[in-house]
């Protein structure tokens, strides 16, 4: 089996993110990923479409956003992309705590609301690069597919 | 995301329905802001019919613990899906919300 690719373009409206993420998800499970896995994939491309909807467009729907679904006989590799005025600064990446802290049940006020999409990236997945130039931001995601 | 609501003695219950996600988050908080309004802030969240939840959702459900625990209420979560419930502890937020195998049983925790 040779490398294999699907691309995935939609306006940067959050009511689309569905949509490639149950494709992902579907696509996922029909290679060698368990349910679980499949759906812990959706769950880092849904992140990563939403950080580029919610932080790099603004919440503008103008802009497009491309997703590339490539499969190799070793792993599976998602570049989100997209052309936002507001690129992500490479070091929020760096700083996201692959394993949240533990919680203090007695400080619920200091319970973050949100900022949790990086770290859940950073554990679920093998790699996360992140990457912006000639106007084009794309973070890759990569995971090795299981080993049979 | 659809929310029904039901009530078991003076605890609301929410049962959601759908993807909790970025674009459904707000409907949790809309929901829960009109409830605490209202002084009504023991509630069960029903997740049962939830296959899907994203970062947004998790924080939509810290938002509305937050605000009813400002009022000395608290939220109960029941009936996670696996793969929901793997998140829920993948973020170490099980440890904030009594999570309970049904409903009825979140309800008479309180």
């Amino acid at each position: 089996m040779g490398i294999r690719s699907v691309k995935f373009t939609i306006d940067s409206n959050l009511e689309n993110i569905p949509l490639i993420g149950m494709s992902v998800n579907k696509l996922c499970s029909s290679v060698s990923f368990s349910n679980i896995d499949a759906f812990n994939i959706e769950l880092c491309v849904v992140e990563a479409i939403t950080n580029s909807i919610k932080h790099a467009c603004c919440e503008e729907s103008v802009h497009e956003i491309t997703v590339v679904f490539t499969l190799t006989q070793e792993d599976v590799t998602l570049d989100i992309c997209d052309t936002g005025a507001c690129p992500m600064n490479p070091e929020k990446l760096d700083k996201a705590v692959i394993k949240p802290p533990e919680i203090n049940l007695l400080d619920i006020e200091g319970i973050a609301e949100s900022g949790r999409g990086l770290g859940i990236m950073k554990e679920i997945m093998d790699s996360v690069i992140y990457r912006s130039e000639a106007g084009e931001n794309c973070l890759t995601l990569i995971k090795k597919l299981p080993v049979k | 995301m659809e929310i029904r609501e039901e009530k078991v003695n003076d605890v609301e219950v929410l049962k959601l329905e759908g993807r909790l996600d970025a674009s459904s988050a707000k409907d949790v908080k809309e929901k829960v802001a009109l409830l605490t309004k209202e002084n009504r802030v023991k509630l069960v969240i029903d997740m049962g019919g939830i296959d899907f939840i994203d970062s947004s959702g998790l924080g939509s459900l810290v938002s509305s613990l937050r605000s009813v625990n400002k009022l000395g209420g608290d939220i109960k979560v029941s009936a996670l899906q696996d793969q929901v419930r793997a998140i829920f502890e993948l973020t170490r937020l099980h440890r904030i919300f009594g999570i309970y195998d049904d409903s009825d049983a979140a309800a008479m925790s309180f």
